[in-house]
């Protein structure tokens, strides 16, 4: 049995438990709303014989849905080849969805419906760090280990033992980057930074990597997430007249850095983002000034790892589309899943937790594995350069598709 | 130093360009209507996403597709006017809260409408992004393509309003109603006529701005925020004010970022405009009691 840390903060679990009752009432509410029947309904024990019930609330409408899709058509692609190929223990998945609109109020609502009214034999993760964050509490209470697609480390350091980090940690995001810039010899870098959680823990990482890369960082500012106008935050970089130039950003203010850095004609020997230069959407807006400029992802399609070639056939002719990064990560983490339980042999959930911090396994996105937390310690990231308006892999070598082209020639 | 403070002056001038086009069509409805649309932004991300698609399918430029949106977002906005803020009261004493309330409805509508045409990822068009050099001074072409499009607008609307029959009608409209009636005006044409230019200026604005700030459905609140924040300062309704807001607001951000970087100066906006109406809570130019 595992020794299991309980949040210790007495007021925080109150408010918490005050939190759960609410959903419950809510819950109960909604059912009475949708017919008292269901409420009344016997409760079937499906142990052993029916389906295996795989519970998640993902984000299928509103503004974020986007991304949260390819999580879920992953998860599919994922479940239905294990039921394909016999299930597991003997017996279907099933999965159970909802949609948490983007609210983490919403998915903490959903995931105690999940629990206590589906009853659910094994959890999934709903869509980015805020929302694993949100509903941790509650799945860590119920015992359910939840394989999470969250980059952020905080819910992997020991307070929530049995969630599992099935995605690269935030801080290793740009190590590529770093990499490739000491492998060309460069020596000083600027890093602008959103002033929100996720690019800040990813600019922790850039400067460790820095770091022990024997790189400088001349020149460090924040910005707000509103920020629209980046021309002076610009010029005040390149006065430090670095090599590189690194965003921890999203896409819309990597596209005004770049627009600002070209229309001041700020040079430096590489430009590199962290997200915005994956998403189509940073070419298309952009047009040639996006050439030659960096960028992360945690996938790439052409990649040599174990069942990918299967796995981007697989989801080409289920959707019809080219797996994201969103949808490798997720389509991997069900499948370790699987492989976990099948190895445990049966739907206990210390067990599985206990295996999956074990456990050591080539997927389509990498090599997973795990510290004894439950943080992710296998997965990286990978190095994308936009060239003729085509996403290439630039770097580790071993994986590109081509040579990254560099230094940077100048805006044109 | 000379240089970087030239350009720093050059581009906060510029930037409040921006800022005024964003906010002009707010201002112009506000003026005549005394109607705060909250949609506003939304019909901003709508021109912008529309030129958006006429770029990518028919290679049209802002530069052309802008008067489109505008015309179509004209258009839209008389049919609001007349199939909604028309029909909820306009004469009744609570009018100011029924058309807030109606507006942002209004906003839900038009942005879920978007995301159901373009989906909610951030979008921009690759137009102007090079920059026009004095001496060592680097001005960004469509930055200043949207300025000198903004104050265009500002001037022609000013001179429609005093100048013209029609401006001067309503103008009429909007300081009685009643009394523009009584004169034999048509008050509910006049009115969708204001509310119209309000929103293609609102759509046209959109379709120059997506060049320049990536836009997502979801970025329409705000916007329509920052153009309140705007004409607040200025004096709502009061289109000088709105010029000198916007001109103070873009050099307060450009020498605010470069001297105390940007998490001040989005701090700093907020407290000039605070100090501003804590002084002159009628705005800059602001008149007490003038509608």
């Amino acid at each position: 049995m595992l020794d299991l840390v309980e949040p210790k903060d007495a007021v925080r679990s109150d408010v918490t438990r005050r939190a759960g009752l609410s959903a419950c009432v809510a819950a109960g509410l909604a059912l009475l709303a949708l017919g008292v029947p269901a409420v009344f309904a016997p409760p079937v024990s499906a142990q052993d014989t029916g389906p295996i019930k795989i519970g998640l609330a993902i984000t299928q409408t509103g503004p974020f849905s986007p991304p949260a899709s390819y999580e879920l058509r992953g998860y599919e692609l994922a479940v239905d080849q294990i039921n394909k190929s016999g299930g597991l223990l003997g017996r279907q998945l099933q999965i159970v969805k909802y949609d948490d609109q983007g609210n983490p109020a919403t998915a903490v609502q959903l995931y105690q419906k999940l629990l206590t009214d589906d009853r659910v034999d094994l959890l999934l993760s709903p869509y980015q760090t805020d929302l694993v964050g949100a509903v941790a509490p509650v799945v860590n209470r119920a015992k359910k280990v939840m394989p999470s697609l969250a980059a952020n480390v905080e819910h992997f350091e020991g307070k929530y033992p049995y969630l599992i980090q099935s995605m690269t940690q935030t801080s290793r995001y740009m190590a590529p980057i770093i990499d490739l810039a000491a492998a060309k010899g460069y020596k000083t870098i600027a890093i602008l930074v959103q002033n929100t959680q996720f690019p800040q823990q990813l600019a922790q990482g850039i400067e460790e990597k820095a770091k022990e890369k024997g790189l400088t960082v001349v020149f460090k500012e924040t910005y707000a997430p509103t920020t629209t106008d980046f021309s002076a935050l610009v010029l005040k970089a390149s006065e430090a007249k670095p090599d590189v130039i690194i965003g921890a950003t999203y896409l819309a203010d990597a596209q005004g850095i770049v627009r600002a850095a070209k229309s001041q004609n700020v040079q430096a020997k590489m430009f590199a983002f962290s997200i915005g230069p994956v998403e189509p959407e940073f070419y298309k807006g952009l047009g040639t000034a996006a050439e030659t400029v960096f960028g992360t992802t945690l996938y790439f399609k052409t990649l040599k790892t174990k069942g990918n070639v299967e796995f981007v056939a697989a989801f080409r002719e289920k959707y019809n589309l080219d797996p994201t990064y969103h949808a490798a990560v997720a389509y991997a983490s069900m499948k370790v899943f699987g492989d976990v339980i099948k190895k445990v042999g049966s739907l206990d959930q210390d067990k599985i937790r206990a295996e999956f911090v074990k456990t050591a396994e080539e997927t389509v996105v990498g090599h997973y594995e795990l510290d004894q937390n439950g943080k992710q310690l296998g997965y990286g990231s990978y190095a994308l350069q936009w060239l003729n308006g085509q996403q290439e892999l630039v770097w580790p070598k071993a994986d590109a598709t081509t040579d990254p082209v560099l230094p940077h020639p100048g805006w044109k | 130093m000379l240089t970087t403070v030239a350009t720093l002056v050059i581009l906060g001038l510029i930037w409040g360009g921006v800022y005024l086009l964003m906010a002009e069509g707010l201002n112009l409805i506000y003026g005549v209507m005394k109607v705060v649309n909250l949609a506003h932004g939304d019909f901003i991300v709508f021109g912008g996403l529309l030129a958006l698609t006429l770029f990518e399918t028919f290679g049209v430029s802002p530069a052309v597709s802008f008067p489109i949106a505008g015309l179509l977002i004209f258009a839209f906005g008389a049919l609001v006017q007349f199939g909604v803020i028309e029909r909820i009261g306009l004469g009744r004493p609570d009018a100011e809260l029924r058309t807030l309330l109606a507006t942002f409805g209004l906003s839900y509508v038009v942005a879920n409408t978007s995301f159901l045409l373009w989906g909610s990822q951030f979008q921009s068009i690759p137009f102007l992004q090079g920059s026009i050099q004095l001496g060592t001074i680097a001005i960004p072409e469509a930055l200043l393509m949207c300025s000198a499009i903004a104050f265009a607008i500002a001037i022609v609307v000013h001179i429609w309003l005093t100048h013209t029959m029609l401006g001067k009608s309503v103008r009429a409209v909007a300081q009685s109603g009643l009394g523009a009636a009584s004169c034999g005006l048509d008050i509910v044409w006049l009115r969708i006529l204001a509310f119209a230019l309000g929103s293609a200026m609102a759509g046209s604005a959109g379709a120059l701005l997506i060049a320049l700030i990536p836009f997502q459905t979801a970025s329409g609140s705000e916007l329509t925020v920052q153009a309140f924040t705007l004409i607040a300062l200025g004096g709502l309704g009061n289109y000088g004010g709105a010029f000198l807001a916007a001109e103070l607001l873009g050099l307060v951000e450009v020498f605010t970022q470069y001297l105390y970087g940007s998490n001040a100066a989005s701090a700093l906006i907020y407290l000039v405009f605070i100090g501003v109406l804590v002084c002159r809570p009628q705005g800059l130019l602001g008149r007490v009691g003038r509608v």
